[in-house]
Parts: C-alpha cells; sequence; structure tokens
C-alpha cells in the first residue's frame, strides 16, 4: 500500500508531467483561460489517462513490442472519443469551448508517455495510480494557472454563468494574461514557484541538496 | 476562394497571422524540446514540412471519398487520421531509409516523434474539415485539395520560422544571467511569451 502510495504521490509532487517533465503542454497552456474549462479539462485527462493505463496494463503481456505505439495510439483514441461525445451531450457550452482541445488529447505526449514508460511495464495497480497521480498532478497545476490567468485577466472568476469571486471595481484587467503571452509569462513564474518548492521539501528532508 | 492572390493571403494567414506555435499553442512539445539547438531546429522544421503536407494530402482524400460520403466522420475521425498520420510516418520511414540515405539521416529521428506532435493532427484535420479547429478564419466551409495544401505549406513554414527563431533565441539565452531559479526552462516560456505578444501584434491584418 505504501508502495502504491508512492507512485500515486510521484505524479503530483517531485514528477508533475507539467512542471516538472514538461510533456502535454499545448492543452494547459490553450485552455487555461478560464477556471471552469480549465477544470473540465482536467476531468478528462484524467479518465483518458487513469482508463488508458488500465487497459495497457491489463494487455501488457499480449501486445507485441513492435506495434506498441499504434495500439496505445488505438486505446487512447477510443477513451478519447468517449469522452469529446460525452461532453458534447452533458456539457456543451464547455465543449463549445473546449471543442477542439478534447481530440488533440489522443497526441497528448503525456498520454502515450506514461503508457510507454510506466503502464507497459507495470501491475494494474500501479498503474492506476500512476494514472490517477498523473492526472491529478495535471489538473492541479492547469487549474491553478486557469486561476492566476482569469483573475487577473477579467477580474473575476465564472462558474456557470455566476460570478464566484471578484475583485474590486477600482481593478483594471489586463487582458493581456487572457491572451497567448499571459499563458507563457504566467506557466513560467509556476515552474520557478514548482522548483522552490520542490527544493524546499527536499531540504527538508535532507535529501539530494537539489533536483532542479 | 479563388485566385493567386486568395492563396497567398491563405498561406500568409496561416504562416504568420495566425502561426500555430506562437498563437494557438499546437505542437509546443518540439518548440521546448528540440529548440536549445540549432541544428535539430531546422531538422525538425523540415521534417515537420515534409510530415504535414503528406498527412493533409491523405487526411483530405480519405475524408473526402471515405467518411464523408459514408457518414461516419463524426465519430471516427479521431482514430482514423491519426491512423492514417502514423502508419503514413511509418511508410515514409521505411521509405527513406531505403531510397535516400542522405535524406533519411537528415531527418530520420525526427520522424517518429512527428507522429504525435499535435500540431500535424490538427493541420490534417484542419485542412480536411475546415473550421473545426477554428486557427484560420478565413478558411471556407471545405477546401479544395490546392488550397488544403497551400494552407498545410503555411502552417507549416510558419511552424518552421518560428522554431528556428526560437533557437536563435535560446542559443543567447544559455549566457544570460538570469536567477537560479529561472534558469533553463522558465526563462524560455518568458522569451516565448515575449515572442507570441510580438506575433500578436500581427492580428487583424489583411481582415484575417
Amino acid at each position: 500500500m505504501s508502495e502504491w502510495l508512492r507512485v500515486f504521490r510521484r505524479g503530483i509532487g517531485i514528477e508533475n508531467p507539467l512542471t516538472v517533465l514538461m510533456i502535454g503542454l499545448c492543452a494547459t497552456l490553450a485552455v487555461s483561460t478560464q477556471f471552469q474549462n480549465a477544470l473540465f479539462m482536467g476531468f478528462a485527462v484524467i479518465f483518458v489517462l487513469a482508463m488508458s493505463n488500465v487497459l495497457v496494463s491489463l494487455f501488457r503481456r499480449v501486445i507485441p513490442s513492435q506495434v506498441r505505439i499504434p495500439i496505445f495510439i488505438v486505446v487512447i483514441a477510443s477513451f478519447v472519443t468517449i469522452v469529446d461525445l460525452v461532453m458534447k451531450a452533458f456539457v456543451p457550452s464547455i465543449y463549445s469551448v473546449l471543442g477542439i482541445w478534447i481530440p488533440l488529447i489522443v497526441v497528448n505526449c503525456m498520454i502515450l508517455g506514461r503508457a510507454e514508460a510506466f503502464a507497459y511495464h507495470n501491475k494494474v495497480g500501479f498503474a492506476i495510480a500512476d494514472g490517477l497521480g498523473m492526472g491529478i498532478g495535471f489538473s492541479t497545476v492547469i487549474v491553478l494557472l486557469a486561476f492566476v490567468r482569469e483573475i487577473l485577466g477579467t477580474g473575476k472568476i465564472v462558474w456557470f454563468d455566476s460570478t464566484l469571486i471578484s475583485l474590486p471595481a477600482g481593478f483594471a484587467p489586463p487582458s493581456l494574461f487572457l491572451l497567448f503571452p499571459g499563458a507563457f509569462l504566467v506557466f513560467a513564474f509556476m515552474i520557478v514557484g514548482a522548483r522552490w518548492l520542490n527544493e524546499r521539501l527536499d531540504a527538508r528532508k535532507e535529501g539530494p541538496a537539489c533536483r532542479v | 476562394m479563388s485566385g493567386v492572390s486568395q492563396l497567398a493571403l491563405l498561406f500568409i494567414g496561416a504562416a504568420l497571422i495566425n502561426n500555430i506555435l506562437l498563437t494557438r499553442f499546437i505542437g509546443l512539445c518540439p518548440f521546448f524540446g528540440v529548440s536549445s539547438n540549432m541544428e535539430t531546429s531546422i531538422g525538425m522544421s523540415l521534417s515537420v514540412i515534409f510530415v504535414m503536407v503528406m498527412a493533409s494530402t491523405a487526411t483530405w482524400v480519405v475524408w473526402e471519398f471515405i467518411l464523408d460520403p459514408l457518414g461516419v466522420g463524426e465519430f471516427l475521425y479521431i482514430p482514423a487520421f491519426i491512423l492514417i498520420i502514423a502508419s503514413l510516418v511509418q511508410f515514409v520511414e521505411m521509405y527513406l531509409r531505403k531510397a535516400s540515405p542522405v535524406l533519411y539521416r537528415a531527418m530520420g529521428i525526427y520522424l517518429p516523434l512527428i507522429t504525435t506532435n499535435c500540431a500535424v493532427l490538427a493541420t490534417a484535420t484542419e485542412a480536411a474539415k475546415p473550421g473545426f479547429f477554428k486557427m484560420n478564419i478565413a478558411l471556407g466551409a471545405s477546401l479544395s485539395l490546392g488550397e488544403a495544401l497551400v494552407y498545410t505549406l503555411g502552417v507549416s513554414v510558419g511552424f518552421g520560422f518560428a522554431l528556428i527563431t526560437f533557437a536563435a533565441l535560446r542559443e543567447r539565452l544559455e549566457l544570460v544571467p538570469a536567477p537560479r531559479l529561472m534558469k533553463g526552462t522558465p526563462i524560455a516560456f518568458i522569451t516565448a511569451g515575449l515572442l507570441s505578444l510580438s506575433y500578436l501584434g500581427m492580428s487583424g491584418w489583411f481582415g484575417l
């Protein structure tokens, strides 16, 4: 069980796919303009990642290694199609914004990378832990990024037509944060933050002095 | 859309004004992955141009003659297009290894990487069923094969241009006295943000 937790925690912290491994960036930067969209994107990624990890891990002895990549892609594409159609049916307002990025989860290097690097060589239980951990790590970063961008860019956080938080009226929101350059800038500072946090944690545990 | 000037606008719109890397965030993995070296960026750019044009031709033909007439495009396009691209890249790699060792040495190692590059899937899908990715608002409801090819060429040349510019910037960034935590990727992201800001200045040109 402690091994399971270790695998699970790794995705959130020291091997976070976004801030440490830097994979799956495209979707992150593009989708993180609104808190609400980022949350749904996070759910979609957690679902696809966990399910494709489970399936790849279950069939790892049957899949011949020469054609494993096309097989992984087909597995991932099927789960992405499920998410695509479910979102289109139940949350059409979110789908119309996320629309283009849901099919692109197929080629998100993070999901293929976890299938190749982890699920193909490990038992189902650990594959679930890895899929959930990496997915939650991804979602945490994307939701935080979206939160910062939305609150600075528009001055408020919106959740399905109702305003959750709004900054005082005197604040003139710079729309730069909603545009493309803002994503790069905010994300750069998030990486710095993650590095600083990892260093602090390492120092406390008296592990290796610097992991960056 | 027809006429040479329309095609030129389509090209410029795809390459500069709606640059796929810096204004659409598609294909960022190679943008940060290979851009630390000038030579690899040039190899990667050439391979992307080559693969994108081939992939768009293939997806256009499949969409026009198989998926759309049969009415199954709506739910089969993701698996169909990604499989087409993956197998196409595999065949091209095998053919190049046999037919042109020089070309293979120049771009062989990039070809498998490109299979899972979202830029290729996005462009090929956009060329086959325009408007889906909203990558270029000037695109009509559907493109002829010629227009799709010009569009793809524009996107891929824009990709290469941005990648090579960024690689040149990053070579200089190595020497910058940045704070310790900022060194490497964070400072590269900030540079990319500024580069993207300059591309943003082009939005709205020619009504594109």
